[in-house]
This record gives C-alpha cells, structure tokens and sequence, in this order.
C-alpha cells in the first residue's frame, strides 16, 4: 500500500470565542490564511495539490456553501484545487486526513491539504437551526444532550472526583504555558491578519491558574456536577490545516516528512458518555497499527472535558508523561471542527521533534464517537 | 443646523463628570472626556479610562447601551487639552477648589474656539469668582450647568448665567441640555447652592436638628417627614443613609463659607457629635457600614434592620412608629395641627423650610416654579415648596409665622390668602413677585397631557382608560388605572376609539404621564376571576385584548405609542402592535409574563416572532427567531432603556427616542402626523415555524438550564407551554401559520397556564410580595 506522510502542520492562533481577538474575523478568511501558511511554510507546489479537504462541525453561515471550495479561493489557489467539507463533528479534520490517506492509497492524487475550522464566536454551536428529530430525542436520551452533561456523566460513571479533573486542568494550563514561554507554539501558529491588526500569539491560555482558583467556580453544566468551565475546553475560534501526501511525493519535492499514519480508526459508543469514544477508536488503531499503549510515546488526546480525557487515559493505560507534552485542550482551546487536524499535526510535529518513534492521535466526537490516527516517525 | 452641539468635552472624570459625560453619549453625541495625568503606570489616560471602566459595572448604569459608552474617548489634560478646540461645548466637573478652576480657565482660554460655550459642574463657588481674570471673550462663553447625580437618572440641571454670558452661548447649551441630555433646565441666579441644594441642605439640617431637640426617633421622623409631605419615603435620615452621612459636614461647611451673614441657614449649624462619631466609625450610610439605619447579620443569618437612637447612639431593632390618622396622612394643615410631637416636629420642618423658600424668590431664583421644579426634580419631592404651601394655606402659614414671632416672606405677604397657583381659562398660573398671575411657561415644543386635561374634558372614556384630543388631528389614548394596568375596560375603549379616530382624526397616539406607561395586565383582576373561577370571563378578556390589539395593528390610520418607564406583558404587546413607536430614552420594555407563570395573551408572540424574523442579521431558517423570542419571553427579560429596547427588538431601528420627558408626547404626536400621508395599514404576516422538532430543541436547552439549576420545575413546564405557540403547535416545517392560528395557540396556553395552581402561587406571591416565586 501508498505510504502516506504528515508533511507539513500549521494553525490559527487559537482565541476565546465571542470576546477573543478572532471574533471578528470570518471562519473562512482564517482558515484561508491558515493554508496560505502551511503552503509558505512547507515550500509545497500548489498547483500539485489534489484537493482541500475540510472538516467543520457547524458548516453553516459563513462556514456553509462548501467553505472548502471557497477557501480555496479565498487563498488563490490555482483553480485546479479542489474542495470538499467533511462533518463529524468534533473529528471532522481529523476524518478529513482519514480521508485523504484514503484517496492517496487509492491512487486518487498525491497531496492534500486537510483543515479543519470553527468559528465558535460566528457560528454558534448546535447552528442557527437546530432541529432535533423528536422521535429520536425521546428514543435516545443522548443523542442531542449537551456535551457538558456528558462530561458529568463520564465523571460519575468513572468515579473522577472534581479535585482530580483540576489537577489536570492545571497541569494542561501549566504545559501549554511553558510550551509558549519557551517558544515551542509559535512555529505551528501562523499569524492572522485581522482589522484590528496581526493575531499570533493564542489568546486561551491561563497559565497562572491554581487549583485553588478552579475550585472556586460554579459548576457549568449540572448544579451538583463537578464539572466547571475550568475542567472544560473553551469554546474557541481557529484553523488548522496539515500537508497530506504520499511518502513517495514528499520526498521527490524534498518536503519535511514529519511522520506517517500507520492506522487510523472510528468506533461509535453510547452518546451519553461520548466522552470516552477515544477508548474504543484508540484500541482498535492501536490494534491495526500492531502496537500497544506502552509502545506510544506521543499521545495527543483532546480535552473536551478533563473528566474524559482523565477517564479515556485510565481506561487505556495511557504513560501520563507521553500526553500532550505542550497542554491540550483545555489551554490551548477546541475550536471543534479545526481540533482533529490539529492533534494529528502536533503528534506529528512532536515524533519529529522528540525523534520518538509512536504517536497517537484521537478525540471524542458529541452523539458518541471516537476517532483515532497513529503516526509513526519514518 | 450648523449651531448645535456635536461634541463635547468633559474635564474631570469624577462620578460627575463621567456620569455627564456618559449621559452626553447616551444621546448619541461623542464627547471626549480628560482628567489628570495618571502619576505612575505607562497609560497616562488611566484616570479618565478607569472612570469608563467603573461606569461600566455600576448600577444603576450610567450608560443606556454599549453602544453609547464607545462615545466616550478618553484622555488627559496635559497631552489633550488642545483637542477642547474640536470640540462644541466643555464641562469642567473637577475638584471644588476655586484656584484649580481659575488656572484650568486660564488654559482653555488660550486652547479653545471663542464662541464654544465653558460651563462648570460647581455646586458652590459663585460663577463671578469663577471667571475672575478671564477675557471678556472667555466671560460671555461662560455660565454654570449644575447636574445631579446621578446625571442619566435625575432631570433637573440648574443653569446660572453670569452678567457677561451671552445669551446665544447659553441658549446652544441649554437646548443641548435639553433636547438631547434630556434635563428639565431650571434657571437660577448666582447664588451660593442655586437652588435646589441650598433649600435642601437646610431642609435636611432643620429636620436632624428638630429630631434630637424634640425627643423623635428617626423611624418617627422619617414617617412625618417622608410621604405626608410628599418627599420619597426615606424621608429624612434614610435620605443621608442614601447620599452618604459623610457628606452633611461637607455642605455645611461649603454653604456656611458662600452663604450672606444672617441667612437662617447659620442658625442650624451647630456640633452633632452624633454624626462626628459615625462618620469617624465608619458609619456613613449605606456606602459605609450602615447609617441611621443598617443591617445587621445575626448568628442565624438573618438579616434584622436596626435603626439609631439619636440619644444614646446605640443601635436598637427598627420600630415601626404607629400609623398617622388618614387626615394627617392627606391633609398638611391638618397634619401640623396634630397634638404633641407628630405636629411640632411637621411645622418645625415645613414652617422653616417653606418661609426659607419663600424667601429666595428673587434671590435665588425669579419666580415660585423654578424653585417648585428645583426640588422636585433635584430631591424628587411629590410636590414644591410653594405647591406645599398651597396645600398648607398661604394665609395659615404666614399667621403661624407670625404667631411664632418670625418674619414673614414678602412673597408670603404679596399672596395673602391666595394661592401660588391656580387654573385660569384651562391655564394653570403661577403667583409672581409682582402680585399678578402669570401662565406657568413651557419650553418651545413642550407638550404636556397634563395641560391638554387641564383644559378640555376627554372625548370618551372608560373606568381604565380615556381619550384625549390633543390637537392637529391627533387623538391621545390614555392608561388611568393603577399602575396604568390594562383590563377590559382598556380594550372596550380601544374598539371605541378607532371609529371616532376614522371620523375626526387623522392619527391615534397612545401615551401617558404616570411614571409607568403600563405594569400589564391587571393581574389582581385576573386573579380575583380566578378564584371566582370565572374561566369564560378570563377567556374573554384574552379574546376581547387580542381584538383589540389587532384592531389597533389594522386600523385605518397610524398609532404611535409612547412609552416612558416600565412597559410590561401587555404594556410591551400595546407597542408591539403599533406602527410606530417613540419611546422615552428611560423605556423599560419586556414581556414579563412568564415570572408569573403566564404567557403572553395578547398578540405579544405572533408579533414579537414576526418583527424578529423580519431584523436585519437574523440568520435564516426557522429557528432563529423562534429561539430569539423564546428567550427573551421565557426570561422575562426587561430593557433597560429604550436603546437597549432596540437591540432586544422590543423597538424597530426606525422607532424613535426622545431624551425629555417632557418632550414625548410632542415628538410621538409629531411621528404620528407624519405617517399620515400615503397610510396603508400593515399587511397580516404569515409564518413558517419548525413544529415539533423546532420544540424538541428547545425544550433540550430549558433541560439544560434546569440542570444548572437556573430554571425552576414550573419554569420548564411553562417554557413549554411558550414553545408550543412559537413553534407553531402541530404545524409543520413546510406549512403556513396565520396570525389567527397562531393567536388561537397563544390564547389556550394562556388558558391552561391561567388553570395552573402554580401560576396562581406566582401570581399572589407577586401581588402580595412584589417578588417573582421560584416554584
């Protein structure tokens, strides 16, 4: 089979939706300029790119009519570029380079570029238009709620007490700080322009925070829950986008071969507690890729909640020191649909700059889903 | 008009100076606000930024909208005081020192456009000696503008003119105060305190003093000098707890630096060790750790309210004074005639107080209104001085003066037994220092309801509501009840009003002077009927008020409403049904039914949905305005002001504000006349809603805030009963739901909420307490 290479990650700097520095900027100017930067960055020949393929979990508004297309013309791209959007939620960018490997394995064209975006402060979440089936609704208790109630529900189900899920949040707060002071955030961000001026510093981050400051909060979602806005991912504005390719076409373009995916999974599971999707796609990935959790040395799993990231690490024997080396989520932000891209980009970056050899990749995905893409440094 | 004010700069951000500056920006014009350099820190403008910043988290809000606050640019007097040359109009509002003033002056002398108007915020310092050294140029742009604080909140705004002002200055700032800062101008001579502060200092000196001389405990002097004198119910004491104990020291001593020898203001001056210890203890009203009254923690946790005893200087349990008989409530002869100290202690105060007011016309003042206005628009007294006196008896206060041996008031003497006004031809008349009737003056364009009634007789009215004609063709639709509450006798005269606006008018307004243009439905009705379990009688009101509002949608000529104050539930449905609506810029407009357990009755969702769908930047869909309204109705939201109203869509873009109260009813009359020509009524709308799946989402976000523990189990239950009517019912996507349909809905999820047991606990809860029940 194709051998298919990560071979370029950029990303948006990520912003507090509503009030952060991206809030005015539309989704599909970010995600546009976001491209522009991963194709400067990694030297590669536009006009050789097959197709944009995007992921965004609210494709609607200014993210609706095929965005993907229109990002491709937003970032003057030769017109021979394609662009299609992908929706699966929270893993639609990370889908999207499922996807691309697909396409290249299948001789479907060579380079893809796969992005993810989601503008929380343009589009809200649950879109303009929600319009749940009632049948289903009253089928299937899960399948609209909220994810913050499903956090509480992983909490209760794995016994996660609110004391842990802010020592974890803390800690995420404390890597992506230190992550940023030395410098290690700002060769993925490419800077945006705005109107009121250049964004390129992420504007999520709370590195100060103590848990003594997060126990103070309210709870966010349940009034006897444990779970408050500071165990929970914020809602954020960003682009990601990696450079997919075959091994064979990075290397005759002299592209940086950051890693290659070795296996990718999905693997649905019960939306109440859809938090821990990352379970099941992470075992089966792990399973194809013929490894085991000790092999991994890189893992980057998406705090949606800490209840489920901390639930999703226990449940799979996960090394603490392997997760998210520079903060997750938590810090630096989930803007839902950009999320996927941007962790298989990170695991990527972080094998090549580690020089280790296995990563993983996954997340949870709201109505109860988990995806899952192992990489491994080539 | 090239000679109006477009920006304004405002020197010093104090609470005066920024709450005048925001008020400048509430009208919508930018104004550039300075104060002093910050010392340390690199923003030299911080002084005057965290003054925004502050005013941005205080309640009551100095700021009518977020929009309005980025009106202010902010800066400092070293770096910006050039830029006064932009600007129209300045407003110096800093520290109360003579010296500072005059150096400050000296400095816009140089800085700014000869023409553009200075005026200072002083409260004390006497303009000549303000304009001391200064150019003749400087002299003739120069006059005294003193606002209350807080500036958004209270209307009136004194205005001195010096000698040298020039009159075509002042009269572009006083139409700017006006017009667009909303203030009622009162004009006072230069004279240490104007008018409103000075009566008032002394008032409340006289009052404290009386109370310790005369043995009374401040609950008894706050009942005796509060409501039977027509003075907001925190009457004496609990009025210092307000502004600050603190403060008494301050105006004494600034009064008794400015005041002429022999004024009767001295003779209340005196050591109140009292006050002293209180100020010195931290207990400088409710700023502070409590005042004349405060509260107290107990162990338990229960809050008692402990009031001082002006003797010992301990706090004891408030104690409720008994009840005045309802003569000496109503009646203030009868009042100060009251044997032992409820009657000492009234003619105390007001046999000082009214012949020290008496005494200032002339002085302080020209005539009796201004000093009238003064008080009652700077210290919200129901009623004057001279309006008191009229209640009192001109002729009996004067013959108690005398009886006590003091010196009577000339203007006392000019009046002898007649009163300081009257009503004349349908004019009401003021009683000037020359001993002849003058028609009491209204500014240019200054429309009042209050004269129109002065002077005809209604042209139909019913027990709830009454008919006006207000001129030029325009018929006026007055609330009368209680709180402006509407009932079916509200609706009947509706129905009546549109056949006589179709024969003798060209125009209907609907308008009123209580201090609420509507509280709604009247619910102690509905109530009553509901114990009554007169169910036919409470449909037909829903029936008979949906009609009518539709009547008045589909009448064959223009309405505008005017609202000023609260318009709530039904009072929010009125203007929701107009063409057009002027609003007062203090507008509190919502649809507040469901803190009761109700829904809206009478048309409020069909339009509320209808105007949302129809705003520009609403996302397309079914859902958009669906969730829009279901907020904003199943929160009870209320504006908090009429620019706010706009942006919740209670007002359309091209419904209008009108700053003055006083000038509502003229501009509504105004908007109304101008809809005439080429009037075609409105076209019915029809709606596509999402039905039940448009229901399934809304009722998964009211789950959620139940969860949060933001909504209560009755809340959840009549969110659903509100969802059901804005979603259409059992209409689906692809159907078209008319207005009647959609009238029908509101109208049963009117009637099954009206059965609820829990609605009726919200509502008694609401009649008896004020406050919502969280059942």
């Amino acid at each position: 089979m194709t051998e298919v290479v990560i071979a370029g990650y950029a990303r948006s700097p990520f912003h507090l939706a509503g009030k952060g520095a991206l809030a005015r900027v539309r989704p599909d100017d970010l995600a546009a300029q976001t491209i522009r930067g991963l194709i400067e960055k990694t030297g590669v020949d536009a006009s050789l790119i097959e197709d944009i393929v995007l992921g965004c979990a609210f494709p609607e508004g200014e993210q609706g009519l095929n965005v993907a297309r229109m990002i491709g013309l937003l970032a003057d791209l030769p017109l021979s570029v394609g662009g299609m959007t992908v929706n699966r939620f929270c893993g639609s960018s990370m889908s999207a380079i499922h996807i691309a490997m697909g396409q290249i394995a299948v001789g479907a064209g060579e380079a893809y570029i796969c992005a993810g975006l989601e503008s929380m402060s343009r589009v809200p979440m649950g879109g303009y238009n929600p319009l749940p089936n009632p049948d289903l609704a009253a089928k299937s208790a899960g399948a609209y709620m909220g994810m913050g109630q499903t956090a509480e529900n992983v909490a209760e189900k794995y016994q996660i007490t609110r004391a842990e899920q802010e020592a974890f949040a803390v800690k995420s707060q404390q890597k992506a700080g230190a992550a940023r002071a030395d410098g290690r955030l700002a060769d993925e961000i490419v800077p945006i322009q705005s109107k009121a001026g250049v964004v390129d510093q992420d504007g999520t981050l709370r590195p100060d925070t103590t848990v003594e400051a997060l126990a103070g909060l309210k709870p966010a979602f349940s009034q006897d829950g444990s779970v408050t806005a500071g165990t929970s991912s914020p809602l954020t504005d960003g682009a990601s986008a990696v450079l997919v390719t075959s091994e064979e076409f990075a290397r005759k373009h002299g592209l940086p071969i950051l890693a290659k995916i070795k296996a990718i999974s999905v693997s649905g599971c019960d939306p109440e507690t859809m938090g821990l999707g990352p379970i099941g796609a992470s075992r089966k990935a792990l399973e194809r890729a013929g490894i085991s959790a000790s092999d991994l040395d890189v893992v980057e799993i998406n705090e949606a909640f800490a209840s489920q990231a901390i639930a999703c690490i226990r449940d799979l024997g996960l090394k603490e020191e392997t997760i998210n080396l520079d903060g997750g989520a938590i810090a630096i932000g989930h803007p839902l649909g950009a999320t996927g891209a941007r962790i298989v980009g990170k695991a990527a970056a972080l094998l090549a700059r580690e020089g280790k050899r296995y990563a993983l990749a996954t997340q949870c995905i709201g109505g109860g889903q988990g995806i899952a893409t192992v990489l491994e440094r080539v | 008009m090239a000679d109006t004010v477009k920006k304004v700069c405002v020197i010093g951000a104090g609470v005066m100076g920024a709450g005048i500056a925001a008020q400048v920006a509430n009208a919508g014009v930018p104004v550039l606000l300075l104060d002093i350099p910050a010392k340390d820190g690199a923003d030299r403008d911080a002084v005057a930024k965290g003054a925004v910043a502050k005013m941005l988290k205080t309640e009551p809000a100095p700021f009518m909208s977020k929009a309005a606050a980025k009106l202010v640019e902010t800066g400092n007097i070293d770096d910006h005081l050039a830029r006064v040359a932009e600007c129209d109009w300045i407003v110096e509002a800093i520290v109360e020192r003579l010296d500072i003033k005059q150096s400050l002056y000296a400095r816009l002398e140089e800085l700014k456009r000869p023409g553009t108007a200075v005026s200072s915020n002083t409260s004390t310092i006497p303009l000549e000696r303000l304009v001391e050294g200064r150019s003749a140029q400087f002299r003739q742009d120069f006059l005294i503008t003193h606002f209350f604080n807080p500036p958004r909140y209270m209307r009136l705004v004194e205005i001195v003119r010096g000698a040298d002002t020039d009159a075509g200055v002042a009269e572009k700032v006083e139409a700017f105060v006006d017009r667009f800062m909303g203030k009622r101008i009162v004009r006072a001579k230069d004279t240490p305190g104007f008018i409103a502060n000075r009566i008032g200092t002394y008032w409340l000196a006289v009052a404290v003093n009386a109370a310790i001389d005369q043995g009374l405990t401040v609950e008894e002097a706050d009942q005796i000098g509060g409501r039977p004198m027509g003075v907001p119910k925190t009457g004496i004491f609990a009025l210092i707890d307000l502004v600050g104990v603190d403060l008494m020291p301050l105006l004494a001593k600034s009064l008794s630096d400015t005041l002429p020898q022999g004024d009767p203001y001295f003779a209340t001056v005196r050591p109140l060790p009292l006050v002293d210890r209180m100020i010195a203890e931290g207990f400088t009203g409710r700023k502070g750790k409590g005042g004349f009254y405060r509260l107290d923690k107990g162990a338990d946790g229960k809050r008692t309210k402990l009031a001082i005893d002006l003797a010992t200087g301990e706090y004891r349990p408030e104690a409720k004074p008994e009840a005045l008989s309802p003569a000496a409530e109503k009646d203030l002869a009868a009042l100060v005639t009251v044997p032992g100290k409820v009657g000492d202690y009234a003619w105390t105060i007001l046999g000082h107080v009214l012949s020290y007011a008496a005494m200032l016309v002339g002085e302080a003042a020209d005539d009796v209104v201004a000093i009238d206005d003064a008080m009652k628009l700077g210290y919200n007294w129901k009623f004057g001085p001279f309006e008191l006196i009229d209640r009192l008896g001109p002729g009996k206060l004067a013959e108690r003066l005398r009886a006590d041996g003091r010196d009577v008031p000339a203007i006392l003497d000019v009046a002898g037994e007649r009163p300081f006004y009257r009503v004349e031809g349908g004019v009401r008349q003021y009683l000037g220092a020359d001993g002849d009737y003058h028609d009491v003056p209204r500014p240019e364009g200054v429309l009042l309801l209050e004269d129109v009634k002065r002077r005809s007789e209604p042209v139909a009215k019913s027990a709830s509501a009454a008919l006006w004609d207000v001129g030029d063709g325009v018929l006026c639709l007055e609330f009368t009840a209680k709180m402006n509450a509407l009932d079916g006798e509200v609706a009947s005269l509706i129905q009546q009003a549109i056949p006589i606006v179709q024969e003798r008018f060209k125009a209907l307004v609907i308008y009123n002077e209580g201090s609420n243009f509507s509280a709604g439905a009247n619910l102690g009705l509905a109530l009553f009927a509901v114990k009554a379990g007169a169910w036919g009688e409470i449909e037909k009101l829903i029936v008979g008020g949906q009609q009518a509002f539709k009547a008045l949608k589909y009448a064959p000529f223009p309405v505008v409403s005017a609202p000023a104050g609260m318009a709530l539930g039904g009072g929010c449905e009125v203007l929701l049904h107009s063409d057009a609506v002027q609003a007062h810029a203090e507008s509190y407009i919502g649809l507040v039914e469901a803190g009761v357990g109700l829904v809206p009755g009478w048309g409020g969702h069909g339009e509320l949905l209808d105007r949302l769908a129809k705003s520009k930047g609403m996302p397309r869909g079914p859902m958009p305005a669906v969730m829009k309204a279901f907020e904003l109705i199943s929160t009870a939201q209320v504006s908090r002001s009429a620019a706010q109203a706009r942006e919740m869509a209670f007002l359309r873009p091209s419904d209008g504000i009108t700053m003055n109260r006083d000038r509502l009813l003229a501009d509504a009359k105004a908007k109304a006349l101008a809809l005439v020509d080429g009037y075609s009524s409105p076209e019915p709308p029809t709606y596509r809603l999402p039905g039940a799946s448009g229901r399934t989402g809304l009722a998964g976000a009211v789950a959620d805030f139940r969860r949060k523990g933001m909504a209560t189990a009755y809340d959840e239950v009549v969110a659903g009963r509100l969802a059901n009517v804005l979603t259409g019912g059992e209409a689906d996507l692809v159907d078209t739901v008319t207005e009647q349909q959609l009238l029908d809905l509101e109208r049963a999820a009117f009637m099954e909420s009206a059965h609820d047991e829990r609605t009726h606990a919200r509502v008694e809860s609401m009649l008896m307490t004020g406050k919502p029940l969280r059942n």
